[in-house]
């Protein structure tokens, strides 16, 4: 019922009157102490002391904390490499070197600055070209991903080109920066809530950190004022920072870093520099490709093999590459750890592809729609480098759709007569797609759990280990289960996040947060559901319950998985109805009776993902479950003098199956596009020469605003009942659209031809107005 | 003499003395009145969250209500105001501003964390836009956004909550709470307050000569306008506010007057009424201060803390160098008034600014000559720039008869560039020229590699903002002329 329905944000009631309650909301208790980080001022080098006397000697302040007062002194989601505080080497700017504690929120910046450090500084690895030099490695490919020849195939291909794709970082800029507060038990017990998309990893890492076993510690997550993978794996350390402090003085420790700090401390999105050769025909037919891509994953490993890979699982784009060789490495620097971000390397590969068919179009004077069609994914040649088929593929649908809804055609003809006119301004106009693969492709990760509750009311609470960070998620699974139930979604609340109610939950994360978590919520609600059923076919039948009798229900009938719900009873309404014979009960009066009869009204349930596999060591199974696909027209137009760049207009197309909630789906697919687009345009991290970052704060790191949207804005979804893959044939929606975002770069790559004496168009990304200017003069040969 | 502040906030009077007057108004709403909607991202007044709105006792009644940031205000400087924050939009009822319902149905709140700071700055456009008697457009609601930035919904959604918001339903802010009442109450406070606390002072004088004397007693006071700048500095822990005057209180400094040959505009006006104000003159300038700032920006700041701060990448300067704007300074001696072309002196921040001189007014002449204005910056609004060019011109008959040119960014102070002016004067408009005059320009600025740019770029791009200048020029008088880039 309420599945695929416009509904409104949960928390939108909240969030519009101010109500909701995020971490540095909560009221400070009784004894509350603040939690501040020290942090290196050398990138790479040795640590020779911490003087803290002067600190200590603050009347506010309670203690000053190092590597030494951790228990477990490294953490790390794949491996556990850094250091929860610098021991002594230092491996990057600004890397947690001790933590202060004050007893006011006002004096812990003052005390911050009275902990002086002597420090050695040593030289340091800060770009792929270094790090190549360097041979410093965090992961490589277990194994290159190929298929055919592709040496063979470029060496007879009829052209040729060959370069390097240059991306570069980016903030997540969430607006809560990273923040917690552990609250202490007793016996040395802790409740942490944390601004964090993995609570159960905060948890894991909170004990480690401590020595605590793990049932000493529960992590609590309400919401998070934005995350965008910032919050997958970097959010921990911060929570263990309170956990310390609250266990060592025994009362409630808050840490809420400054945004500045936060952009200064923080992994970012991973730069990438990835090589290439081409190989194609004269009709731009993709004959061989070959790409090693590099990614610089910062002074630890954090997550960037899983990034590396996801990467190269998506360096294919929307194409189908008959002859190709996909290797990867991912090195080691002395920048920030880089991170997951939205994408999770996925945009990087992508975009590299995208790049190149730009690159191809301009070497054979086409349009490069034509070398997009004829290189797409079709039935007839739908196998991935890696194994993986693209099933239930709308890739040509979406295209020929959005060629025609957008007009780019007639569109591109005009550009094409404009630009001969000199008007000061040059335009581009430019279809990328995205095909982005649904499932973490670690497999132990496709698991959810979930409990859901139904009181007399008939209302139910649910938890899941799904974090809300905006998305949705928790409307989402509210949809969900008020459909099983056939109830208005408000009789439905999402409880927080809480690693006592669900255990070893997954990160939200891989776009999967609402296919994982949605789908066991929803195998909680049939278990309670096919009790029900039979309680009310027992009563409907005639059946008493007497003081000495009461209803009794088989093993089956109590829910055991896999269920199976009776179709003749419907739930509708706030009623239960039994079609056959036209009996009717209200839900409440069902429950009442089930209470009474002692039936349980609780479910807790599991859900994995069906069918994955993937051995990285030979490169085969199956990686995905799905695939999330969309396209998008972007036009730009150039200020020649300046570089400045705006968009003109862009035409998204997604297939999201049967979207859960279409309102929300279209903020998603919006924002990440925007978000996208920011990172390929004015998104510029920017360091001088001892590699303080310069653009730690939103004067000068400039994210998109309100007047850089698109002019015009066009969101469309295709029709697809297909998906039997997901829940309620829905598809995720998360990451996918931030991918389109790249349309923006390549229509920019597309107007600069025009203005090219000759050489191909070659441009990093971010493409600024300086990058766009720079690229203008040296193709104008001036 | 006053020694408290007195304010009003959601409707509820406010009364303080000493320390808690030189909180941010953000840190006073979430940590002592424990209204934690209104947040800090950024603390520095780019990103919006913490906007609230404000209406100032101005004459006998409050002023409108406009979005400021509350990151980087401070209490003392909401005296004799009445602040309304995202918990106060529903007044004493439990309906929802419309802006709020607004923002509900159109999906315009994702994570939450900037939708506070949205829909105070909706609540303000729904305001202004219903007493100037306009419809909600599409650009109006960007244009009341530019201050607000959101990392979640990409904007579309909060743009069509913008635009849906039914302006006859929405209830006037000043009749959420009793607004008369609170005006009568602000009235009867005398205008002149000093605060003291252990570090810091803070002093409104309501008169001129109060002030003057003020500064000349003390030298070592600061004089803070928006805090727009001050603020963040001392938010970001790279300056110590302690002895302070501010002219809030002084109800001749709001003055935007129009002169027969000139105009006067006040220490105090706001870049907001100022934009308005000069749109008939200097309509060029007008559209300028379109992108100068955020709307919260420019209803704190000023033209005089603009100049008095005197960054090389100051917004205004560029244009009031070109315009030969000039300067009343103020002492106990008396009022002088100085060219503001003498009053920069070139080097970082050197100004003919004499000890107890007090910048009270500007003075733009009017021009037949006509004006353009250039600002570069990564991002086109909300940005900080990278190079901005002035030029105030006249031409006749294909001839150059004036000519003035200032660019800012590329050198210590805003630069005006007399030897390119002079090649110009009495010259034909030719694109040689101009090509000339963009080769000669590198001998004359000395920009700087940054964060907004590298030097090559500067130069660069002033070489093409010259070009530009004359395409543009050239083509008022011939739409077809060959352009020169």
């Amino acid at each position: 019922m309420s599945i695929g329905q416009d509904l409104p944000h949960d928390s939108s009631r909240g969030h519009v009157t101010g109500e909701s309650i995020f971490i540095d909301d909560r009221l400070e208790v009784a004894g509350e102490v603040f939690v501040g980080v020290v942090g290196s001022p050398i990138a790479s080098g040795e640590l020779l002391s911490i003087d803290s006397k002067a600190a200590l000697a603050h009347p506010a302040c309670l203690g000053v904390y190092t590597a030494r007062d951790f228990v477990g002194k490294h953490w790390g989601s794949i491996v556990h490499d850094q250091p929860f505080l610098v021991e002594t080497k230092i491996n990057y700017m600004q890397e947690a070197v001790c933590l202060v504690v004050s007893s006011g929120r006002e004096t812990l910046e003052e005390i911050k600055s009275l902990v002086r450090l002597e420090t050695k500084s040593a030289v340091g690895v800060f770009s792929i070209t270094d790090a190549k030099k360097a041979q410093t490695i965090i992961a490589r490919a277990q194994k290159p991903f190929v298929q055919g020849n592709a040496d063979l195939a470029l060496k007879k291909a009829p052209h040729r080109l060959r370069g390097v794709f240059v991306c570069g970082g980016q903030e997540h800029f969430y607006l809560e920066s990273q923040a917690a507060i552990a609250y202490p038990l007793e016996n040395g017990q802790l409740e942490v809530h944390s601004s964090s998309q993995h609570p159960s990893e905060t948890q894991r890492v909170v004990a480690e950190a401590l020595g605590l076993p793990l049932h000493h510690v529960v992590c609590v997550v309400k919401r998070m004022g934005g995350a965008f993978g910032g919050k997958e794996s970097q959010g921990a350390p911060i929570a263990a920072y309170a956990a310390l402090a609250a266990a060592k003085l025994k009362r409630p420790a808050r840490i809420a870093i400054t945004k500045d700090q936060d952009m200064m401390l923080t992994g970012k999105r991973h730069p990438f520099e990835n090589e290439y050769e081409v190989g194609f025909d004269e009709r731009g037919k993709i004959l061989a490709f070959k790409v090693l891509i590099q990614s610089d994953g910062g002074a630890y490993a954090d997550l960037s093999s899983s990034i590396l890979e996801r990467a190269m699982f998506h360096v294919d784009g929307a194409y189908s590459l008959e002859n190709v060789w996909i290797d990867g490495v991912c090195y080691r620097t002395n920048n920030t750890p880089h991170t997951a971000f939205r994408g999770f390397g996925g945009p990087q590969g992508n975009m590299t592809i995208e790049a190149v068919i730009e690159e191809i179009a301009q070497h054979l004077k086409m349009d490069a729609s034509e070398v997009r069609r004829i290189n797409l994914y079709r039935d007839e040649r739908n196998l991935t480098p890696y194994g993986n088929r693209v099933e239930n593929n709308m890739l040509p649908a979406i295209y020929d759709r959005l060629m025609a809804t957008s007009d780019y055609q007639k569109r591109y003809q005009e550009i094409e007569a404009e630009n001969l006119k000199r008007t000061g301004r040059v335009r581009g106009i430019s279809i990328t797609a995205t095909k982005f693969g649904i499932a973490f492709t670690s497999r132990f990760l496709n698991q959810a759990n979930a409990l859901v509750n139904l009181h007399l009311d008939a209302t139910v609470q649910v938890s899941t280990g799904a974090t809300e960070m905006g998305q949705g998620v928790n409307t989402k699974i509210q949809q969900i289960v008020a459909h099983e139930f056939g109830i208005e979604s408000t009789r439905v609340q999402i409880m927080p996040t809480s690693t006592e109610k669900n255990h070893n939950t997954s990160p939200t994360a891989a776009s999967s947060g609402a296919d994982i978590n949605g789908a066991a919520a929803r195998n909680a609600a049939l278990q309670i559901k096919c009790r029900l059923i039979a309680l009310a076919r027992k009563k409907f039948s005639g059946e008493l319950c007497t003081p000495l009798a009461e209803y009794e229900l088989s093993s089956i009938e109590l829910g055991q998985l896999p269920v199976e719900v009776d179709p003749d009873f419907v739930f509708e309404g706030g009623d239960v109805l039994q079609k056959s014979t036209g009996h009717k009960i209200t839900l409440k009066e069902l429950i009442t009776i089930a209470y009474q009869n002692r039936i349980s009204l609780g479910a807790y349930a599991f859900y994995k993902t069906p069918d994955l596999g993937f051995d990285k060591t030979k490169v085969e199974g199956r990686a995905f479950n799905y695939f999330t696909q969309g396209m998008a027209v972007s036009e730009v137009s150039i200020d020649e003098y300046t570089g400045e760049m705006k968009i003109l207009r862009s035409d998204i197309l997604m297939d999201l199956g049967r979207p859960l909630n279409p309102g929300i789906d279209r903020g998603q697919v919006v924002g990440g596009f925007v978000q996208g687009a920011g990172w390929v345009t004015t998104e510029n991290l920017f360091y001088d020469q001892e590699r303080n970052l310069i653009s730690h704060s939103p004067t000068t790191y400039k994210i998109p605003n309100i007047q850089d949207t698109p002019r015009d804005l066009r969101v469309d979804f295709i029709e697809n009942l297909e998906n039997d893959r997901n829940v309620h044939g829905s598809k995720a929606v998360g990451e996918p659209p931030l991918l389109l975002g790249t349309s923006v770069w390549t229509a920019v790559k597309h107007a600069l031809r025009y203005r090219s004496k000759g050489p191909t168009v070659n441009i990093s990304s971010p493409a600024t107005g300086e990058v766009i200017l720079n690229e203008l003069t040296r193709l104008k040969g001036v | 003499m006053r020694d408290s502040i007195v304010l009003y906030l959601n409707g509820k009077r406010h009364e303080l003395r000493g320390e808690p007057c030189f909180a941010t108004v953000s840190d006073f709403l979430r940590y002592e009145k424990n209204l934690r909607g209104t947040k800090v991202v950024c603390a520095e007044g780019d990103c919006g969250a913490c906007t609230v709105l404000v209406a100032r006792l101005t004459g006998d009644s409050l002023g409108p209500y406009e979005p400021i940031n509350s990151c980087i205000s401070f209490v003392y400087l909401a005296d004799r105001s009445h602040l309304i924050t995202v918990e106060g939009l529903r007044g004493s009822s439990e309906a929802l501003h419309p802006a709020q319902k607004a923002m509900i149905e159109c999906n315009g709140a994702q994570c939450g964390y900037c939708t506070p700071g949205f829909v105070c700055s909706l609540a303000g456009l729904t305001d202004s836009t219903k007493s100037e008697n306009k419809g909600l457009s599409e650009k109006r609601v960007k244009n009341a956004l530019t201050g607000n930035l959101c990392r979640c919904t990409g904007y579309e959604a909060i743009i069509k909550a913008g635009c849906s918001i039914p302006l006859d339903a929405a209830p006037k802010l000043s009749s959420l709470y009793d607004d008369s009442l609170i005006a009568r109450d602000l009235r009867q406070l005398s205008g002149s307050v000093e605060i003291l606390s252990n570090e810091q002072s803070v002093f409104l004088p309501e008169t001129a000569d109060q002030a003057v004397q003020y500064i000349n007693r003390y030298p070592d006071t600061r004089v803070i306008s928006g805090s727009t700048d001050l603020g963040v500095l001392s938010n970001k822990g790279k300056l110590k506010l302690k002895r302070l005057m501010n002219l809030n209180a002084l109800r001749e400094s709001y003055e935007i007057k129009e002169e027969p040959d000139y105009w006067n505009v006040g220490a105090k006006a706001s870049l907001t009424r100022i934009e308005k104000a000069l749109e008939k003159d200097f309509s060029e300038f007008s559209k300028y201060l379109n992108v100068f700032a955020s709307p919260q920006i420019k209803n704190a700041a000023s033209l005089a803390g603009n100049i008095i701060n005197a960054s090389p990448i100051a917004d205004s300067i560029p244009f009031l160098r070109v315009a030969e704007s000039e300067l009343v300074l103020k002492s106990i001696q008396g009022e002088r008034m100085v060219n503001i072309n003498s009053f920069i002196q070139g080097g970082y921040k050197k100004l003919d600014l004499r000890p107890g001189e007090l910048l009270i007014r500007i003075r733009i002449p009017k021009t037949s000559a006509r004006f353009k204005l250039f600002k570069v910056s990564i991002r086109k609004d909300l940005d900080i720039s990278t190079v901005t060019f002035a030029a105030r011109y006249s031409i006749s008959k294909g001839v150059i008869q004036t000519f003035s040119l200032a660019f800012g960014g590329v050198g210590p102070s805003v630069l005006r560039m007399s030897k390119l002016e002079q090649m110009a004067v009495g010259q034909k408009l030719e694109a040689n020229l101009f090509k000339a005059m963009a080769k000669m320009l590198k001998q004359e600025i000395t920009p700087l590699s940054d964060v907004r740019g590298s030097a090559d770029y500067r130069h660069q791009l002033c070489h093409n903002l010259l070009l530009k200048f004359y395409d543009e020029v050239a083509r008022q008088f011939e739409p077809d002329a060959e352009l020169s880039i």
